[in-house]
């Protein structure tokens, strides 16, 4: 059986877990974990296996398309790109499965916990495989849904069911815009083939779309007197789209409260995949991004500025999730920075992005899990509560240590040594800086290099407060059991070696995307009717200072979290109070609840549209009564005939008929 | 044909509805009303699988003279516009008595008889092809939903019957002012009277004043807006919903006659109509407006029924703005919605009275907590809401992507308002799942038992076809796109 023909089954077999574990998870020991575990593994195993050969044999892209209904189509799509998603998200939703079964021994709920996992573990690959927009939105849209069960998965506590309808509400403006994007995009598709789309051409296949990326781009829209192509307009939906799901700046507000759920779905969901579906998104939609005017620096702005902005809040939360939640708003920044970069650097942006994305995927549920462990032990999420850790968490501590490395980026350019973060995120630093060299804006590379210093800062905060110094409350902690403690190590290894090991051929890998004989896209022709002048990128051509400054300002930040919270020379308690308006600022995150939840949300929409609303349709039920108040008054007179009898009504209901056939021909007769 | 399927499927349930009445026990009427409507759900499954779906054109026919001096027949059919609404009633009924079997209504003989009576008269509007017969069951749904309200309803079971019953009345009685200006005209026009439906539809654009058509077409807009209902006539439904009895309101629900009504009369004669540009105008607006009136209405109510209730609005919206985007795909976006939205609500309403005996409030804040104690209902809820706020892969998304879409092409600027629903409509659904399903649970409440085998397989099952049907749309889309094909194709051939 050819490996093609099994693709297929890397999202059913998960979709028959959840089905099984849904129904008979009671009758079976953990929960019925075991059941989702297999059909993972399995997953994961064709798709590592189809990856393996797509890197021996470029050109044996998958694409198998079925008609679903109307004109369009369900279908898989496995190049480089979907490839290495598949594999990333298979392999960490199997270890996190894996760890959960420890994790989640004590919780009543076992069974729907995994079922509700291993749905969105199929409904994550369904995104990464889908080979049309359609698709890729109703997977995306299920994710969502898998999100918000999650979050609220102890439905009890008030505070998670109110944070999963925030992330699944706030997440919902971005997917209106990415849908408005979809429509906006089949109403052009179908005026280029002038409304009759011949038969068998599904048009919201991928490579369909980009066939038609230049007569899209040709068409324009007078926005506020701005001559705006087409293209402009859907790409910006779509990473509108991408902003809710992947907790970009001003959506990101939902991320960090989402950590209401267990600590294994923040790992799972709000670290490694589905917040990343948003970059996906972008990146398999990059011919488009690429032809589109001005799109990618939208995108650029706003990947910068978000990592920028998370990672000051990160600085000073005090629960260990949020900490983490926050780094993850700053990664994820850094990723969509990534793409951005496409501006100057175009394909190679892709490769640099995803690359970030799946050493994030690895370093940062790597670190939840850690957290997840040291809570289990501990029985709290607040570092302040926390100290001396190491002593009782050996290899918690370790495996926590090396993903923090990785985070924080440290190795030593021109070299093969470093860890993960370091191959990642140095590049997109660097295209930063070029992308100052040829714009002369200088913003975005100002903003990567700070967030990158308060990076280390608030991971080593985190590494210092939790396992340093003495223990600061009467807890009683204990390494957690094998079954946590070996996923933990394995993604420790990927997290140190899985950069230097790949760096060289994931970026070339990934090129051969949208350059193969199933689509083959000439980038640098799209990227002139999106009028971006590309550079050409030599890597380690930059000034030796920039090359190392990514790396200094690493040790800087560990140097100065050493300080303050090692060694403790400098007492923060003077900076750490509310008098402070900075602290204060960046510990209420800037008002954003106020802004978005009390003002927006609450003030606007409910009190003012929905309750006026409400008076508003008083005045119509009101004007209803008026009428019949009317009638009723004027019938006064004729009381009389009210007499209750339903023979009479009948005999009226007859009279009223035969006057309305007079009416009417009379009216007919007149013209 | 052989066995005149149509008439039996419209006259049993009107029969046994009457030998219900003489039942003694609710036993008895329960059990008969339950063979009846499985009848008719086996007729309907056995004319569904020997329906063509390829074809517009009216299958299973029946023909009989019944007043020929004045055109009037007896004349059934069935097309891709009514199969599925047929279906739609022939489905849920049987699982609206199986959901109802152990209620204890005062009166059951005539509580299941009023069940039945509705689903005879909601299906024979749909297949009479003779505007007389429309009409005459037309009106005679009225009666039992009439009854239904103001026999088992709520408090204010009163005021709300008389209210649905005068204003509905209104509007059909201004829709007979239509069909029989499109009669008369038709029978000037040619000589000789004749009520078909097919047959007046097709003179309509002879009728030589210009005045007369858009007359009669406001006129019967007018008879189907309000009973969708669409904004601004949709105060009835509040009211007769909420304080209908639960298998009132899912009734109510699966009255889809007033969308109905604007596939099988409007459209054909949209092309024909003088000012034909301002009335898709007026179809569109009132549809996007009442998707997105009918949501912030649905954010601003404190009873979960109230709130379901015009979330219907809100839904019905998306019929009346797909019909107006006079794109084949965005009609049977509309069709699909009216099949869709009767699923979903079907199990809104049962929802509701669950809760409702249960609990005895129906007020969102004094709820919560409710999936701890009742987890089946908060799981069949859970996926009927998901429906309700249009997630993929269940039917709301078929029908709500396939009305905005295709209608974009048209009516960009309608649409773009339609749109901005979509998260409003979310946060109510989940707001109130919040407040009412979620939380710390009420312990007033007690030792709250979740729900009965009977109503969790009506429930179920409803909620299967909800995700069959959002999965696979074909087996009853197919049949609305080629009509709806038709339907867009006299627009062409009008030159529009």
């Amino acid at each position: 059986m050819a490996i093609e023909d099994m693709a297929f089954l890397i999202p059913v077999l998960p979709a028959l877990a959840f089905v099984i574990t849904f129904f008979l998870g009671k009758k079976l020991p953990n929960g019925g974990a075991i059941i989702p575990i297999i059909a993972i593994f399995t997953s994961f195993i064709i798709s590592l296996m189809i990856t393996l050969n797509l890197l021996q044999n470029p050109g044996q892209i998958i694409s198998q398309s079925y008609s679903w209904f109307a004109i369009l189509n369900v279908g898989i799509l496995i190049d480089p790109l979907a490839a290495v998603m598949l594999s990333m998200v298979s392999f960490v939703s199997l270890l996190i499965h894996i760890y959960a079964v420890g994790y989640m021994s004590h919780d009543k709920a076992q069974p729907r916990y995994f079922a509700e996992t291993a749905l969105f573990t199929t409904a994550m690959l369904g995104v990464a495989l889908s080979d049309n927009i359609l698709q890729f939105f109703i997977c995306w849209e299920l994710v969502g849904l898998c999100s918000y069960l999650l979050i609220g998965f102890w439905f009890e506590k008030p505070s998670a069911a109110s944070a999963a309808k925030k992330a699944f509400l706030t997440t919902r403006v971005g997917d209106v815009m990415f849908l408005a994007g979809i429509i906006l995009l089949f109403a052009d598709i179908f005026r280029i083939f002038n409304g009759s789309i011949p038969e068998g051409i599904y048009v919201l296949r991928f490579d369909e779309i980009f066939t038609h990326i230049p007569e899209i781009a040709a068409l324009n829209t007078q926005i506020f007197g701005f001559e705006v192509s087409h293209l402009t307009i859907i790409t910006l939906l779509f990473f509108g789209g991408a902003v809710g799901k992947s907790g970009q700046f001003p959506l990101h507000v939902w991320l960090p409260d989402a950590m209401e759920g267990p600590t294994t779905v923040s790992a799972l969901i709000h670290a490694a995949t589905m917040v990343t579906a948003g970059v996906y998104l972008v990146a398999r939609t990059f011919p488009m991004f690429i032809a589109a005017p001005h799109s990618l620096i939208v995108v650029t702005y706003f990947g910068a500025f978000t990592a920028l902005f998370a990672a000051t809040m990160g600085l000073v939360m005090n629960d260990i999730k949020r900490v983490l939640a926050f780094s993850t708003i700053s990664q994820l920044g850094y990723m969509v920075l990534g793409l951005g970069m496409g501006a100057v650097i175009g394909i190679t942006a892709v490769g640099d992005s995803m690359f970030h994305l799946i050493n994030h995927a690895f370093f940062k549920a790597l670190l939840f899990l850690c957290a997840g462990s040291v809570i289990h032990a501990v029985g709290t999420q607040d570092i302040r509560q926390m100290g001396g850790v190491r002593k009782v968490m050996p290899i918690t501590f370790v495996t926590m240590l090396i993903a923090s490395l990785a985070l924080a980026g440290f190795g030593i350019p021109g070299t093969s040594i470093g860890v993960s973060g370091f191959f990642s995120k140095d590049p997109i630093i660097e295209a930063a800086y070029l992308f100052g060299e040829s714009t002369e804006n200088w913003l975005p590379y100002l903003f990567s290099i700070v967030a990158a210093l308060l990076t280390s800062i608030y991971i080593f905060r985190l590494i210092f407060m939790t396992f340093t110094g003495k223990p600061r409350t009467n807890y009683q902690g204990h390494e957690s059991p094998f079954v946590m403690t070996i996923p933990l190590m394995i993604l420790g290894v990927l997290a140190l070696v899985f950069g230097a090991l790949t760096k060289t051929g994931f970026g070339r890998f990934l090129e051969e995307t949208f350059t193969n004989n199933f689509v083959n896209l000439d980038i640098h022709a799209l990227s002139e009717i999106g009028k971006y002048h590309l550079v050409s990128h030599g890597a380690g051509n930059e000034p030796l200072m920039i090359l190392w400054m990514p790396v200094i300002v690493a040790i800087a930040g560990l140097l100065i979290s050493y300080l303050i919270y090692g060694m403790r020379v400098i007492d923060m308690s003077s900076i750490v109070s509310r008098k402070n308006p900075v602290y204060k600022l960046l510990y209420n995150r800037y008002y954003q609840n106020a802004i978005f939840t009390q003002f927006l949300a609450v003030k606007v929409v409910y009190e003012g549209l929905a309750l006026a609303g409400r008076a508003i349709d008083r005045g119509f039920d009101w004007m209803v009564y008026l009428i019949g108040h009317i009638f009723t008054e004027a019938s006064r007179g004729l009381r009389i005939l009210q007499t209750g009898v339903v023979q009479n009504y009948a005999t009226s209901v007859v009279t009223g008929v035969s006057l309305l056939i007079i009416l009417v021909k009379l009216i007919l007769e007149v013209f | 044909m052989a066995i005149p399927i149509l008439s039996l499927i419209v006259l049993i349930p009107i029969l046994f509805a009457v030998l219900t009445l003489f039942t003694k026990t609710k036993e008895q009427a329960r059990a008969i009303a339950l063979f009846a409507s499985v009848l008719v759900l086996a007729l309907s499954m056995f004319m569904y699988f020997n329906f063509d779906s390829t074809t517009p054109q009216m299958q299973f026919q029946e023909f009989a003279q019944w007043v020929p001096s004045l055109g009037i027949n007896y004349q059934l059919g069935i097309d891709g516009i009514s199969m599925p609404l047929v279906l739609l009633n022939a489905i849920v009924i049987p699982f609206l008595i199986l959901f109802s079997w152990n209620d204890d209504k005062k009166q059951p003989n005539r509580f299941y008889a009023l069940i039945l009576a509705t689903q005879g008269a909601v299906i024979g509007v749909f297949v009479a092809l003779d505007f007389f017969l429309f009409y005459v069951f037309w009106e005679l749904t009225l009666v039992p939903l009439f009854f239904m309200v103001s026999i088992w309803g709520g408090p204010g079971k009163h005021k709300a019957s008389i209210k649905f019953f005068i204003y509905t009345h209104v509007g059909s009685l201004v829709m007979l002012l239509g069909i029989f200006g499109l009669y008369f005209a038709a029978w000037k026009q040619t000589g000789t009277p004749n009520m078909g439906i097919e047959h007046l539809l097709s003179q309509f654009q002879f009728i030589a004043s210009g005045l007369s058509r858009d007359l009669i077409f406001m006129a019967l807009l007018f008879g189907f807006l309000v009973k969708i209902p669409a904004f601004p006539f949709h105060s009835w439904l509040p009211d007769a919903y909420v304080e209908a009895p639960t298998a009132g309101s899912v009734l109510f629900v699966l009255l889809k006659i007033g969308g109905y009504g604007l596939f099988r009369v409007m459209l054909p004669i949209l092309p024909f109509t003088p000012s034909m540009d301002l009335m898709i105008n007026i179809m569109a607006a009132l549809g996007a407006v009442s998707i997105l009136y009918g949501a912030f209405l649905a954010l601003a109510q404190n009873d979960l029924k109230r709130m379901v209730a015009y979330s219907s609005v809100s839904h019905m919206g998306y019929v009346t703005l797909g019909a107006a985007g006079l794109v084949s795909l965005s009609v049977s976006g509309a069709m699909f919605q009216q099949f869709s939205h009767g699923l979903i609500m079907s199990i809104m309403f049962m929802a509701c009275g669950i809760i409702n005996n249960a609990t005895g409030t129906m007020i969102i804040n004094n709820l919560g907590g409710l999936a701890r104690k009742m987890p089946k209902l908060a799981v069949i809820m859970m996926l009927a809401f998901m429906a309700s706020l249009g997630l993929p892969g269940l039917t709301g998304f078929i029908a709500e992507f396939l009305v905005l879409t295709f209608t974009y092409i048209n009516q960009p600027t309608y649409v773009v308002i339609a749109i901005m629903a979509i998260i409003i409509t979310a946060a109510y659904h989940l707001w109130a799942m919040q407040r009412a399903m979620f939380g710390v649970y009420n312990e007033k409440f007690g030792a709250l038992k979740d729900i009965s085998a009977s109503q969790t397989f009506s429930m179920a099952v409803i909620a299967i076809l909800i995700l069959y049907f959002g999965l696979n749309p074909s087996p009853v889309l197919d049949m609305m796109i080629t009509n709806s094909e038709k339907l867009v194709s006299l627009m062409a051939v009008a030159g529009v």
